[in-house]
C-alpha cells in the first residue's frame, strides 16, 4: 500500500493516537507510518502503544513544538 | 496470534452455540411466517415455535404468555412502553411522566420525545451510588403523573434499583410503572406476580441470545397503544412479521443463564472491584458497591482519560468501554457519571468491564494486571498527574 502520513497537527489526545490506529491498520507490513501533530502527551503515547503493538519505531524528530513520529508496520 | 479477551458484555454478548443450534431450523426448516391452526404445516410449526419461546420467556418473568411482547429489542421494548401508554392514555389522566436521570438512551430519549410533544417530563436525581431516593419519587408524583420509568439496573455503573418499592409507590399513587430490565433480565430475579410492576423491557443481546430480539411483559389491562402499524401480530400491539429464529434464540439464551453461572460472574465482577480499588491509587467505584448486576464492574481512574485507557488496552488484546465523550459518540461525558455527582474528569476517566458467559479468571487476572499497567504508564505522561518531580510537558 505504501507509506501513509498523518498529519494531527493541533488534535488533542486521543485523537492522534486513534489516527495513528486507523493509519496502522490500513498499511501493509513493511509500510512506514509518519504521524505528525503538537500535542505533547501524544507524542509519548503514541511510541507506547507503538512498542505495546510490537512495532518499530524508527525515529521521533522533533521541530519546537511540532514533532513527527515515524512506525514501521 | 494475540488473544483477545472481550469484556464488554453489557453492549453485545457472543451468541451462544447451543442458541444458534436452536435457532438454525427457524432458518431453513421452519421459515413460513407463523399462521394459525387454520393455514399450513410449515406456519403452523413457526406459531408453535413462537409460543412455546413466549410461554418460556413469560415463565421466567412470572408472567402468562399472553402478557409477553416480542420486538426488536429494548430500545423498541422501552419506546412501546412510553409511546405507547402516553398514546392509549392522551390527556385522560394527565401529561407527566417520571423517570430517573440515569436512564439508558431508549427511555430517557423516548421520554424526551414525549416532551417536544408537550408531555411535562420529571427527570428524578439519584444518590451518589445511583439510587433513587423513594421519598422523592412519592412527591413528584402528581395529578397528572400516569406514568414511571425506572431502570431495574443501570447500563453502565451496574446499581440495582429496588423496583418491588418502587412499583409499591407507584401502585399507591395509582400510576402506571415501567422498568427497563435489559441489564438484569436471568441476571437477577424478577417474578412479577411479586413485584408490581406493569411494563418491562427486556433484550437477548445481553444474555449471549441474537441481536435484534427483545420483549416487552405487558401486565394485563395495562393500557397501551400500537404505536407502529401494519399486520395485527403479537396481539394487536406490534405489527410486522415476527423475528421466530429470534424468538427461539432469545428462550434458548434465557433457559441457559443459570443461578450458577450468576455466582460466577459476581465472583469475577468483585475481583476485578477488589483488586483495581486497592492496587490502583487514586481509583473510585462508580455506582453500589453490593447491590450491582453480576456482571458489571465500573470504575474511574484520576488523571487519564478513558478514551486512551480503552486504546491501550485494545492494543494488549482487550475490550472495555468508557463514559468517556469520544467513545460514546456523544458530545458529552457519560450522562450518568454526571448524574451519580462525578464531574468531568470522573466521567472521562471511567471504565466499565462487563462480564459474560465466557470470560475465565484468568482473563480476569490479566484484564486487571493489563489495566494496572497502563493506568500507571499513561499517568506518567499526563499534565493532571501529580509528579514526584516536574514532567517535560509540565514546565
Amino acid at each position: 500500500m505504501g507509506d501513509i502520513s498523518i498529519d494531527c497537527v493541533g488534535q488533542n489526545c486521543p485523537v492522534p493516537l486513534v489516527e495513528t490506529r486507523k493509519a496502522l491498520r490500513k498499511a501493509s507490513p513493511g509500510d512506514v507510518v509518519e504521524v505528525t501533530g503538537t500535542h505533547p502527551s501524544s507524542k509519548r503515547e503514541i511510541p507506547m502503544a507503538a512498542e505495546a503493538m510490537g512495532l518499530e519505531i524508527l525515529d521521533v524528530v522533533e521541530d519546537g513544538e511540532r514533532w513527527t513520529i515515524r512506525i514501521r508496520k | 496470534m494475540q488473544t483477545y479477551t472481550y469484556l464488554d458484555n453489557g453492549a453485545a454478548t457472543r451468541l451462544d452455540e447451543r442458541v444458534l443450534e436452536a435457532m438454525t431450523p427457524y432458518f431453513l426448516e421452519a421459515y413460513a411466517v407463523a399462521t394459525s391452526e387454520f393455514g399450513y404445516s410449515l406456519g403452523i410449526e413457526s406459531k408453535e415455535a413462537l409460543d412455546v419461546a413466549r410461554a418460556s420467556l413469560a415463565a421466567r418473568l412470572g408472567a402468562s404468555p399472553e402478557e409477553f411482547v416480542f420486538t426488536s429489542g429494548d430500545t423498541e421494548s422501552s419506546n412501546m412502553a412510553l409511546k405507547g401508554v402516553a398514546l392509549a392514555l392522551g390527556e385522560k389522566k394527565g401529561k407527566h411522566i417520571i423517570v430517573s436521570k440515569i436512564e439508558d438512551f431508549p427511555v430517557l430519549h423516548s421520554a424526551q420525545a414525549l416532551e417536544r410533544q408537550g408531555f411535562r417530563v420529571t427527570y428524578l436525581p439519584v444518590d451518589g451510588e445511583g439510587v433513587v431516593d423513594l421519598e422523592a419519587l412519592e412527591k413528584a408524583i402528581d395529578r397528572e403523573t400516569f406514568l414511571v420509568s425506572i431502570q431495574h439496573a443501570n447500563q453502565e455503573i451496574g446499581t440495582i434499583q429496588d423496583i418491588a418499592a418502587i412499583g409499591r409507590v407507584c401502585r399507591k399513587k395509582g400510576v402506571l410503572f415501567h422498568t427497563d430490565a435489559t441489564h438484569t433480565f436471568t441476571r437477577v430475579s424478577i417474578d412479577v406476580s411479586d413485584v408490581p410492576v406493569d411494563l418491562m423491557s427486556v433484550s437477548a443481546h445481553t444474555i449471549h441470545g441474537p441481536k435484534g430480539i427483545g420483549g416487552l411483559y405487558v401486565r394485563k389491562k395495562t393500557p397501551i397503544a400500537k404505536w407502529m402499524d401494519g399486520g395485527f401480530q403479537e396481539f394487536d400491539l406490534r405489527a410486522g412479521l415476527e423475528n421466530i429464529p429470534g424468538a427461539v434464540g432469545f428462550a434458548r439464551a434465557a433457559d441457559l443463564v443459570t443461578d450458577e453461572e450468576n455466582q460466577r460472574l459476581t465472583g469475577m465482577r468483585d475481583r476485578i472491584l477488589d483488586r483495581l480499588l486497592n492496587e490502583v491509587p487514586d481509583t473510585v467505584l462508580n455506582g453500589h458497591r453490593s447491590s450491582r448486576v453480576p456482571q458489571n464492574a465500573n470504575v474511574s481512574f484520576h488523571y487519564v482519560e478513558g478514551e486512551s485507557i480503552t486504546l491501550h488496552l485494545d492494543i494488549r488484546g482487550f475490550a472495555v468501554s468508557t463514559g468517556s465523550a469520544c467513545f460514546s459518540r456523544s458530545l458529552e461525558g457519560s450522562h450518568v457519571i454526571f448524574g451519580i455527582g462525578g464531574d468531568h474528569e470522573r466521567a472521562h476517566g471511567s471504565i466499565r468491564f462487563t462480564l459474560g458467559r465466557f470470560n475465565t479468571v484468568e482473563e480476569v487476572d490479566q484484564v486487571i494486571s493489563t489495566t494496572s499497567e497502563v493506568v500507571a504508564q499513561l499517568r506518567r505522561i499526563s499534565p493532571l498527574a501529580p509528579h514526584e518531580a516536574p514532567s517535560e510537558e509540565a514546565k
